[in-house]
């Protein structure tokens, strides 16, 4: 391959799936408005018939986030960075340019009928692992394209060495599909009994204590490598980008990396505790969730400290702002995180909306954080415009920053009374409340969460318009920007 | 030296990274399948009618709110029945102990609630529970259950799993209309029990089941009266 | 006894990978200490990452490890 001064970047398949992320993204955040307000108002439940209930929704709600808006910005940033930290562009193979484009069709298409078939209720009912047999193998298809995508693109590399990010996005891949396999593992009816029945429905191999230590290994590790290990990648890329900093210390982050493959898989029991899974297997999943605070933090510290030096850029440039929050909130989450799998803490904490509280905490605070920022870096290098509004950009920023502690601090406290109201005794030992007490004391707390997922969702609006009118109508510049992204004032 | 070897190439250390991710799995989950999967004793598999109910809880997804796992307390038992053991959950092909309680415990609701009762609170929960937040879930008493596939599931895991089922539960078109009316008439046991509803009389809900169909709601109701 | 042996294989591999994970501190601020390998360069791989930037590695690890020998 010899080097061709006319050769550029393909961003054509970093857009289109830049495209599905805001388009998955606001419909996953719309969707968890309308259950967030359900729980609020329970009237609310009925505006799509059998369709709209709040258990019929929640589903979708979590599937789209996870595998229609974090999943499609994992693949867009994959297909900006992998270029770039490899120097090589997907100009150069057919093949791989082929394959990624029947990823998105294949992706698209799947994703829009998998949500069609939890909204008709065909569901495995494992949570976060709800799609029928059909739809995990188009599933399991579109992992392995972009797979050979990874792979394909490491093996023409012309950079020799691989970054830091790309090992992180290269464990997403490896992690997802073997947990997402043996999780899935299950038997279609229809073809064991002789035709009867659906065509859809499957049933799990795994039984009952099984099922769930199974699941549980699956449930927390997707979010080990859907949630964690490739954003914490994209932060690796585009926060030294950005600030035209070097990573502070590239052999912490080689650290960090391995610490946290290796210390995050042993912690899935511990959302498992006080059940029927055996209590040494307990108590190891809490002392890993504490240990699991050391490489987390390593990558989160790393992140502030790059930015040592150069805290003004904090005040002028707000995609700094936005990761340098994104990656305080990976701090707080994983803080957080350990402490709920410390077993006294776990028994009040379980089974309440502390636990949504933190889910969000991480989820809208660093996941849609840092995904949001990294459009906003690639969008004018995409499209070769500036960025329409700083404004908008700021007004955002506050709006949103407002509205996840707004939803988290909401949640902790309904999170704590409900499980200290479900155990309270009265002098003689009788529980002192019944099950319906303890829900009506919520709903304060559930309108202010309501109220915090309207002004997320109006702030995710912003950034939708903001980069559509980038889109159409910023400012065309010539050369691409080396580090910071030109943002119109 | 071995970290050599690692950073020497890409698919070197992939195969690392699989190794790092697997050898936690390896040994947390594959030792204990045996175990946690033998049933308690005197455990029945699921019949048929109630596998179809248990669907329609998969269904509706009631397990976005109600877990199935009483935990080892006194305020847990107190509130929900004894504690849940492992070998309760044998024949349960998904696990469905949920992760959120919206609303209460429902591993043992068949020792304290009554077909009635949830005729009535499925149709209106308010009206059963003043200030609940649930939802009416009246498609129940239109939709029906899916008894066809329910019997496949069970063919399934008679064969693989070896779920003992008696000899009725065999694969085939065949088997399953000869099987049919075993369902029916435990539908139509748990319907002569309801009430009626001001929207569906029980008559009608026998006359959907003397027509070969039995509602969601019949098949539901009968899943949760197993649930003890 | 199963879960005996089980409890052993649990601690004994956390250990080992412990050991490894200090391994592998060791070893990378030991082969920076003697100057074989600048770690932190790596860090300019976000930053100078147009298509004709220089490389920083021209050959894979497995060809420069040879040459070092």
């Amino acid at each position: 391959m010899q080097s061709n001064a006319a050769l550029e970047y393909d961003y054509s398949l970093a857009k289109k799936f830049t495209f599905l992320t805001i388009l998955f993204g606001f419909l996953g955040m719309l969707i968890g408005t309308l259950l967030a307000a359900q729980l609020a108002f329970p009237s609310l439940n009925y505006l799509l018939g059998e369709y709209g209930t709040f258990s019929r929704l929640r589903p979708l709600h979590t599937n789209i986030v996870i595998f229609g808006f974090t999943v499609s910005g994992i693949f867009a940033t994959w297909f900006y960075i992998g270029q770039r930290v490899l120097k090589v562009s997907l100009k150069e193979s057919k093949f791989l340019m082929t394959v990624g484009n029947i990823q998105f069709w294949l992706y698209f298409v799947g994703a829009l009928l998998a949500v069609v078939s939890l909204l008709m209720g065909i569901t495995e009912s494992k949570e976060y692992a709800q799609f029928e047999w059909p739809f995990d193998i188009v599933v399991v298809i579109i992992w392995v394209l972009w797979g050979l995508n990874i792979m394909g693109l490491i093996g023409i590399r012309r950079e020799k060495a691989l970054y830091i990010s790309v090992w992180y996005y290269l464990a997403c891949f490896l992690g997802i599909s073997m947990l997402y396999l043996f999780n899935n593992m299950a038997l279609p009816t229809y073809f064991t009994s002789g035709g009867l029945g659906s065509f859809f429905h499957s049933v799990s191999m795994y039984s009952g204590t099984n099922d769930a230590l199974v699941q549980w290994w699956y449930g927390h590790n997707a979010v080990a490598f859907g949630f964690t290990v490739p954003i914490v990648g994209m932060i690796y890329y585009f926060l030294p980008k950005e600030s035209g900093q070097p990573v502070y210390s590239y052999k912490l982050s080689l650290l960090s990396f391995w610490g946290l493959l290796f210390v995050y898989l042993w912690a899935g029991s511990h959302h498992l505790m006080w059940s029927t899974v055996p209590d040494w297997m307990q108590t190891m999943g809490s002392v890993f969730s504490v240990l699991l605070i050391l490489p987390s933090w390593g990558s989160a510290i790393n992140m502030l400290l790059t930015m040592k030096g150069e805290w003004q850029q904090l005040t002028e440039n707000p995609l700094i702002k936005f990761m340098i929050l994104a990656s305080t909130f990976y701090m707080l989450s994983t803080i957080e995180g350990p402490i709920q799998a410390v077993r006294s803490v776990n028994a009040i904490a379980h089974f309440t909306d502390w636990i949504i509280g933190h889910v969000h905490d991480g989820v809208l605070g660093w996941v849609v954080f840092m995904i949001m920022s990294a459009i906003y870096h690639m969008t004018p290098r995409m499209f070769k415009r500036e960025i329409y509004s700083k404004k908008l950009i700021e007004t955002q920023f506050w709006l949103q920053t407002t509205a996840v502690v707004l939803y988290f601090t909401s949640m902790w406290i309904a999170g704590i009374t409900q499980g200290m109201m479900w155990r309270a005794v009265d002098e003689y030992g009788n529980l002192m409340y019944s099950f319906i007490d303890t829900v009506n004391a919520l709903h304060p707390y559930y309108v202010i969460r309501t109220i915090a997922a309207i002004m997320y969702l109006a702030g995710f609006m912003m950034f939708m318009y903001n980069i559509y009118k980038t889109v159409t109508a910023g400012r065309e510049i010539e050369e691409e920007p080396q580090f910071r992204t030109p943002i119109a004032a | 030296m071995f970290f050599r070897w690692i950073e020497r190439n890409p698919f070197f250390m992939a195969a690392w990274i699989s190794l790092v991710i697997a050898v936690a799995g390896l040994i947390e989950i594959v030792p204990d399948f045996a175990k946690a999967a033998r049933p308690v004793e005197g455990l029945k598999p699921y019949t048929v009618l109630e596998l179809a109910g248990k669907e329609v809880y998969k269904k509706d997804n009631c397990i976005a709110c109600h877990s199935q796992l009483i935990r080892p307390f006194k305020s847990e038992t107190d509130r929900y029945g004894d504690f849940s053991v492992s070998g309760e959950y044998a024949y349960d092909r998904p696990f469905l102990w949920g992760s959120k309680r919206t609303g209460p415990d429902l591993h043992r609701v068949g020792r304290y609630r009554t077909t009635v009762w949830h005729e009535a609170h499925m149709w209106n929960p308010p009206a059963v529970v003043p200030g609940s937040i649930m939802p009416a879930y009246r498609h129940m008493w239109k939709n029906a259950a899916d008894i066809e596939t329910a019997y496949a599931e069970a063919v399934t895991v008679k064969n693989a799993f070896h779920t003992p089922y008696g000899p009725g539960i065999r694969k085939g078109k065949e088997a399953w209309e000869k099987y049919k009316p075993t369902v029916l008439a435990q539908a139509r046991k748990v319907a002569e029990e309801m009430k009626g509803t001001e929207g569906v009389s029980k008559e009608e809900v026998l006359k959907m089941i003397d027509s070969g169909k039995v509602p969601e709601i019949v098949a539901l109701i009968a899943y949760l009266n197993r649930l003890k | 006894m199963r879960e005996e042996w089980r409890i052993i294989a649990y601690v004994v591999t956390s250990g080992i990978l412990v050991v490894m994970l200090y391994g592998y501190i060791l070893y990378l601020y030991r082969s920076e200490k003697s100057g074989k390998r600048d770690y932190e360069k790596y860090g300019k791989l976000a930053l100078d990452d147009e298509i004709d930037s220089p490389v920083i590695e021209d050959k894979p690890a497995s060809e420069r490890y040879k040459d070092e020998k």
